[in-house]
């Protein structure tokens, strides 16, 4: 049995905006999310890269305590886009309780903040004496902190995996769960991933030289995916959440459609965990397709992982155009962002939804001048009105796992 | 500490940490305030900040029972007695 399934619910909190208006608004502004970075008395004055992607304004949550207990800022982030998509999806109680609703949620490492405060406890002789450091601390920072804080507040009974694939952790989540419900096993999934500030990623990625140091001073002008003069990545934060349940699901409880998935596909290079290898990503591209039954010439728009690293941007162009040649539109989102890691999947997927609902494509910010040797793909340049009917969203992690979710506007 | 003092900073936890105002010193905590074992948890770190010193394993079992602010005051006058 194979079902169709379709995207009822989103929500996302992003360095350009959290409700759709914002984040559209910044699009076609041309509006970047992407400031200093902040001092943490830590780590961050020995990190080259001063810049992140910053979520730089104020998000009114209203958890009770019952609620809070068990949440580091990862799990405020994750919960706060859950209870919207649902609110959006409009799951009642009932459903969500009846065992046919899921979570397919993550983090790259659950809450660095909170693991942060407990290696301090640790380390701190003077507090060594108590013992503070126990279950709470490893519920708010455990690396599957997210999917269960949600399913608690919501009292989800379904399935729960929580991918924790770094740049590829929502995306996964969203192909798991498309999964779940393409093959019978549950009705609706939760979907997404979020991650919090953290200097840790950063020092991570400054170490292998592969984050944006050039422009210090004028965050805004970086990332720049595909560009002649990219440094490297910027490191941000961020969450986002859909809603995805069966077309007979949905249809039966009068539900608003936003779109259909209907492909996905996840493989891995099975050699370097760093390097990027064009071989294994033009392989999840044509996979993803053959698992939507489409064509490449059928992809209007792709939404490029494009993370502005050297090599990433080059490997990435070199595999869009052995399958679709110069045909689709290729946007990196992340020019407007940075790279909001385990988030990035969901929030690309659902500023495509917006776009797809708009009849826009947003240029990839920054990209003033084409890396040569990423030219043989067709770049957005500037804002088009134009359809999008199918589009690509693509991702790539250490480690070397690739995903392509393949997303169709609802007709 | 008297016991008066015990129940005003116990009282105290439980307004500024717990959130739960007004509990009757005899209230099921459980059954009318959803008091959980990751309460009961918490609530063991603030009586070792409030007694000065860590509390052992056996120690920590023995709280995993108590119902009611009355029992937590009386936990932790036994327990600066053994430690005093």
């Amino acid at each position: 049995m194979e079902r169709r399934v379709v995207i009822t619910g989103a929500a996302s909190i992003t360095p350009i905006g959290h409700r759709k208006n914002e984040i559209t608004d910044s699009l076609l502004k041309g509006v970047s999310g992407v400031a200093r970075l902040r001092e943490d008395n830590l780590l961050s004055r020995h990190i080259h890269s001063k810049v992140f992607g910053t979520v730089g304004y104020d998000i009114e949550y209203d958890f009770a305590r019952k609620y809070r207990k068990t949440m580091g800022p990862v799990s405020y982030y994750a919960c706060q886009v859950a209870k919207e998509a649902i609110a959006m999806a409009e799951l009642d109680k009932d459903i969500l309780a009846s065992g046919c609703v899921g979570v397919a949620f993550g983090s790259t490492h659950g809450s660095p903040t909170v693991q942060r405060d407990i290696y301090k406890q640790f380390f701190n002789a003077a507090e060594s004496g108590l013992s503070s450091i126990g279950a709470v601390d490893y519920l708010k920072s455990m690396v599957h902190t997210t999917a269960v804080n949600i399913t608690k507040m919501f009292e989800i009974t379904g399935r729960v995996i929580s991918s924790s694939t770094a740049c590829t952790t929502s995306s996964q989540s969203i192909g798991f769960g498309y999964e779940f419900i393409k093959y019978g096993m549950q009705d609706a999934m939760i979907c997404g991933g979020a991650d919090e500030y953290d200097t840790t990623a950063v020092a991570v990625f400054d170490n292998l030289l592969a984050c944006s140091t050039d422009f210090n001073d004028t965050p805004h002008l970086t990332p720049r995916p595909f560009d002649r003069k990219r440094d490297g990545l910027v490191v941000g934060e961020g969450a986002g959440a859909v809603v995805l349940e069966s077309y007979e699901f949905a249809k039966k409880r009068g539900a608003d459609i936003l779109a259909e998935i209907i492909g996905f596909s996840c493989n891995n290079n099975g050699g370097d965990l760093i390097l990027p290898n064009v071989n294994g990503v033009t392989q999840a591209i044509r996979l993803g397709l053959q698992n939507a039954k489409i064509i490449p010439e059928e992809v209007d728009f792709v939404s490029a992982h494009a993370t502005a690293t050297k090599m990433g941007d080059i490997v990435e162009a070199q595999a869009i155009h052995r399958v679709y040649g110069d045909r689709p539109y290729v946007t990196g989102l992340k020019s407007y962002m940075g790279h909001t890691m385990a988030s990035c999947g969901v929030i690309e997927t659902i500023i495509t939804l917006y776009m797809m609902e708009q009849g826009i494509i947003a240029p990839t910010l920054n990209l003033d001048e084409v890396d040569k040797r990423c030219a043989m793909i067709r770049h957005t340049m500037k804002l088009y009105e134009t359809p999008i009917r199918v589009a690509a969203v693509q991702n790539f992690a250490f480690g070397g796992v690739n995903t392509s979710l393949i997303i169709r506007k609802f007709e | 500490m008297i016991r008066e003092e015990i129940q005003s900073k116990i009282l105290e936890i439980f307004r500024e940490e717990v959130e739960i105002e007004k509990p009757g010193l005899d209230d099921d905590l459980r059954e009318m305030y959803e008091f959980d074992s990751i309460d009961a948890l918490e609530l063991l770190g603030e009586i070792e900040k409030l007694l000065g010193t860590g509390l052992t394993q056996d120690e920590k079992k023995q709280a995993m029972d108590i119902r009611t602010i009355n029992q937590i005051c009386d936990y932790v006058e036994s327990l600066e007695k053994e430690k005093l």
